[in-house]
């Protein structure tokens, strides 16, 4: 059974874009340049109350929370689906709203969990 | 030959002044209503709001009214009376005290303005019965 | 209704051997028990003893047979005829409620015949019967709608060629409670027999016979009862419904939680029926151990006392001496400054309605802070061995026992209006076990016959020494009860008092060592559990204490003044209405009522049970333990609970019997108790005994809810309006 799992797992798959791992990460570099450029026209376009700098921060957030991920096809997959919202972006397709979601914290409170807090708030 | 020089212009311009009550309550008037013509007075109504007109400007722009003074800069549109608002919008062109055919009845309530945003603003309530009613202190 | 009696017909059924064992117990060895005689039941072979009747022995096999006049709590009546079932060889069918089986009788309640008799006699019932189920209070719970679906024939003949319309009859006022519509009487007269076995007001009758039949008073007045209520759960129709709950809300919609009475001590067993978030109605809840099934009237309609005068927000009283509603944090932390610089001058003062995790929440608090001021707002005798010994401060014979005995003695005690329930298990003795019943204390109306001995404590010494004729009849007795009402202990001899009715009870020649003589009969749902966990009955220790802080744990029979106290001390009420503590109170928390907490309460025979969650607390109020709990943790003594587990685990180290619940846990030791208390130097005084609530008008509003209740004060006036009335006796 092991042994099936393991030819599965390394089973010859099909490339979705790249064939190799620098090509893929020069996908990914192309793409975080083209946001980058684009930036200046979204704080300007979309009227979003940030400034370029909170906004390249963010971009640089984005692209490093997926640090993790190393794999081939993976990348690639993140990657086109990047550029179809980067593509939405530059039409206007999206409004401020959505972009201003890039922005947005976890707006949910947490629940209290101490005895104190759970009788201050009422909740249980 | 005055107007040939547009010295016209200066002595309407000089009149302008004169009427609102010399330069001081000019720029005033300037600064409250963003607009200085001169015109000829209507009529007043009862709170004091004052109606003019000057038919030399286009139609749309030839009937204007200039708020009481203690309204200050707090003026809007719903100050404006029932019995003036006709005039003031051109439904007709008799103004309330030629007009025979409006009645005036005890009954009828004063003109008031639009409360919103203010103290005396309607706020909707409740009619339905509260589901407890709360101990207030000092009251049996 | 109906389903209800099925039910327990059936589950009566199941546990037949405890039925047989009290049967037993009653007859001990009198007679020999006959033979069982064998009947069949839609041709199942059933052994029953002689006696039983039809439908009691369909039930033993899971038949249930339709009913409407019969009730197994009162006298068979067999005027409705509507378990009419087919007995072979019998050319007519036979009432099934009324006649007893016979050796080898083939009863078939299936049959043909007793079918078309059903249809008949529903046909019958329904001809005079409006239609006006829509708009009917019983609508859904209906015992006519139900079996006329089940039994009756599914085509009317009923046409009304001339018409003259359907009987009519003109509506009864019997009273702010019941709400009477009299044409949709089935004339049953389970109310007439309810009202004239169990309550023993022998108000309701018939008049007028066959079509012009009539239930009513006959001149119109008030059904004066504590126990009216319950004609509305009788009442198989629409006929009597309840008036506050007319018109608010369908079974179908509403939602029940079984939970516990807390308005007197007998701790009936309710079912809360609530509706967005809104107490709708209180009904009993059958416990053959309490309450068998019914419910007095101050527990059944106080119950919009929980929606008035409530305390939603926490209250501090600002520098211009008036109560200003604050927020949690700002409460909570203005009491616990105040509690930290009191140091260990606090106390507490329990209160009715305070259940068992919160005094333990408070005893444990102020324990820690350093204080033993914890006391209950109505007192008992704390000479002799006091509150040590449980015994002393029991219904030890429990309120079942009270239907077996043969000579009651009262103490001091109106058992009608201090425990309905009570009462009416002493009425059933008296008109079934032919009880006999004497009462020391103001003479009052008991609904049953008993010998006045007069009001004088000496009566006592002389029951003690013998000189009294009725105490040879006490001691002659099998099983004699002597049920001392707790209030007349709170008087200044009352330790005499309890120790003459200790000497008294140990006089007694009982055989059955498990029949206990002594029982205190309390008025109010918490001071079992208090004196439990071990709070000092009485409040003297507060006044004495010079106090710093009190606590006033819904604690409103103004047992305590502003004046018993020095002029600095802060008072904290907590409690759920604004009454007289919530007046004195200089801060204000506000807790659940009992529909609105899962909490312990041990009613006066010593049985723990608990209430459970109806209805949130309204507004910002909290679970009372839960107030106490975070009060602790902001004064810098953290209780070690969280959660209502953890605080029964902490009942259960301090009294495990607390978290026994249903089960009531009996006491022992009345020979020390008895030989404790002779130490005592008080002496019977000559001051008459009395009790505070002799009559009906008195009943209705004793705490802070039935206070709050809009009801109860109606029943008031209606009750003082009634005695004016030249008709009444």
């Amino acid at each position: 059974m092991a042994s099936a799992a393991i030819r599965r797992g390394a089973r010859e798959v099909k490339p979705i874009l790249s064939l190799d791992l620098d090509e893929s990460r020069k996908r990914v570099l192309n793409l975080y340049k083209a946001w980058f450029r684009q930036l200046p026209y979204i704080v300007k376009q979309y009227d979003i109350p940030m400034n370029i700098e909170q906004c390249r921060s963010v971009l640089r957030q984005q692209f490093t929370n997926m640090i993790a991920y190393q794999d081939v096809r993976l990348m690639d997959m993140m990657v086109i689906k990047s550029q179809m919202e980067l593509k939405e972006i530059v039409n206007m397709w999206k409004q401020k709203g959505h972009v201003m979601a890039y922005f947005a914290k976890d707006t949910v409170e947490p629940k209290p969990k101490d005895f104190l807090s759970k009788f201050l708030s009422g909740k249980d | 030959m005055a107007r040939y020089f547009g010295l016209d212009r200066i002595f309407t311009f000089l009149n302008t002044i004169k009427e609102a009550g010399g330069i001081r309550a000019s720029l005033y008037k300037l600064y409250r209503m963003d607009n200085l013509r001169p015109g000829q007075l209507v009529g007043t109504d009862k709170y004091g709001n004052k109606y003019y007109q000057n038919p030399s400007y286009f139609y749309g722009r030839n009937r204007w009214i200039e708020y009481a003074p203690y309204y200050g800069m707090e003026y809007d549109g719903s100050q404006v009376p029932a019995e003036w608002y006709g005039w003031l919008h051109y439904k007709t062109d008799l103004t309330p005290d030629q007009d025979p055919s409006r009645p005036k009845y005890k009954w009828m309530l004063d003109h008031t303005e639009n409360l919103s945003g203010t103290p005396g603003q309607y706020m909707p309530y409740s009619t339905t019965r509260p589901k407890i009613e709360p101990w207030i202190p000092g009251r049996k | 209704m109906m389903r209800i009696t099925f039910a327990k017909v059936l589950q009566g059924a199941k546990i037949s051997p405890k039925h047989l064992l009290i049967a037993s117990r009653n007859q001990s060895g009198e007679v020999k028990k006959p033979e069982k005689i064998e009947v069949f039941i839609d041709n199942k072979s059933v052994m029953v003893e002689p006696g039983t009747t039809v439908l009691q022995a369909a039930a033993m096999v899971g038949v249930e047979i339709p009913r409407f006049c019969y009730h197994e709590r009162l006298a068979v009546a067999g005027n409705c005829r509507m378990c009419l079932v087919e007995v072979e060889k019998s050319p007519k069918p036979v009432a099934a409620c009324a006649m007893p089986v016979m050796k080898g009788w083939h009863i078939k309640t299936d049959s043909e015949m007793t079918k078309k008799a059903r249809e008949g006699i529903m046909e019958f019932l329904l001809v005079n019967h409006p239609l006006d189920c829509p708009i009917c209070d019983q609508g859904g719970e209906c015992d006519l709608q139900d079996q006329s679906m089940a039994f009756g024939s599914d085509r009317s003949r009923f046409t009304d060629n001339d018409f003259s319309g359907k009987r009519a009859v003109e509506d009864k006022d019997i009273g702010p409670l019941i709400k009477t519509i009299m044409t949709r009487c089935i004339h049953c007269t389970r109310c007439i027999r309810f009202a004239s076995e169990i309550a023993g007001v022998d108000d309701l009758g018939t008049t007028g016979r066959g079509n012009d039949m009539q239930v009513g008073t006959y001149i119109e007045k008030m059904f004066m009862s504590e126990l009216s209520g319950n004609v509305i759960d009788l009442c198989p129709v629409g006929a009597l419904t309840s008036k506050p709950y007319s018109f608010t809300a369908r079974p179908w919609e509403i939602r029940k939680v079984d939970s516990i009475d807390v308005l007197d001590a007998v701790g009936s067993n309710i079912v809360v029926s609530t509706r967005t978030g809104e107490v709708m109605r209180i009904m009993p809840r059958v416990n053959e151990e309490i309450n068998e099934e019914w419910l007095a009237d101050k527990s059944r309609f106080s119950y919009d006392g929980l929606k008035r005068q409530r305390l939603v927000t926490p209250m501090i009283r600002d520098n211009k001496g008036e109560l200003k509603p604050v927020d949690w944090e700002a409460a909570l932390l203005t009491v616990a400054k105040v509690v930290k610089n009191a140091g260990s001058k606090i106390g507490a003062v329990a209160g009715g309605f305070a259940d068992a995790e919160q005094l333990i929440a408070v005893k444990d608090l102020l324990n820690t802070l350093g204080s033993e001021a914890l006391c209950t707002e109505h007192t008992f005798p704390l000479d002799g061995s006091g509150t040590d010994l449980r015994s002393s401060y029991l219904l030890n014979n429990r309120i079942a026992g009270a239907e077996e005995a043969d000579v009651v003695l009262l103490v001091g005690t109106n058992p009608r209006f201090e425990a309905p329930l009570l009462n009416a298990r002493l009425r059933k003795g008296w008109v079934h076990n032919e009880l006999e019943v004497a009462s020391i204390g103001p003479k009052v109306d008991l609904t049953y016959d008993h010998d006045h001995l007069g009001d004088d404590p000496q009566v006592l010494q002389q029951l003690i020494n013998g000189q009294h004729e009725f105490s040879k009849k006490l001691r002659s007795a099998k099983k004699p009860l002597i049920i001392v009402g707790s209030e007349t202990l709170e008087r200044s001899d009352g330790a005499a008092i309890l120790s003459a009715v200790q000497t008294l009870a140990a006089s007694t020649s009982v055989e059955n060592k498990d029949w206990k003589v002594l029982n205190v009969l309390h008025k109010i749902a918490s001071q079992v559990a208090a004196l439990d966990i071990g709070y000092t009955p009485g409040v003297d220790k507060i006044r004495e204490g010079n106090l710093k802080v009190l606590f006033l744990l819904g604690a409103d029979d103004g047992a305590i003044e502003k004046s018993d106290l020095p002029p600095d001390c802060f008072v904290i009420y907590q409690g759920h209405h604004g009454d007289h503590g919530a007046s004195i109170a200089d801060a204000i928390l506000p807790g659940a009522a009992y529909t609105e907490k899962q909490a312990t309460y041990v009613n006066t025979e010593g049985r723990a049970q608990q209430t459970l969650v109806a209805v949130s607390p309204p507004g910002r109020a909290r679970e009372d333990w839960k107030i106490i709990r975070a009060l602790s943790e902001i004064v810098g003594a953290k209780l070690p609970y969280d959660k209502l587990n953890e605080i029964r685990d902490r009942l259960e180290e301090v009294a495990p019997h607390l978290t026994r619940y249903g089960s009531a846990e009996g006491a022992n030791y009345f020979k020390q108790a008895e030989q404790l208390a002779k130490k005592s130097k008080s002496q019977l005084d000559c001051t008459p005994i009395d009790v505070k609530v002799k009559e009906l008008q008195d009943y209705f509003m004793t705490d802070s809810i039935s206070r709050a209740s809009p009801t109860m004060a109606k029943c008031v006036q209606a009750v003082l309006k009634q005695k004016q009335s030249k008709y009444c006796d």
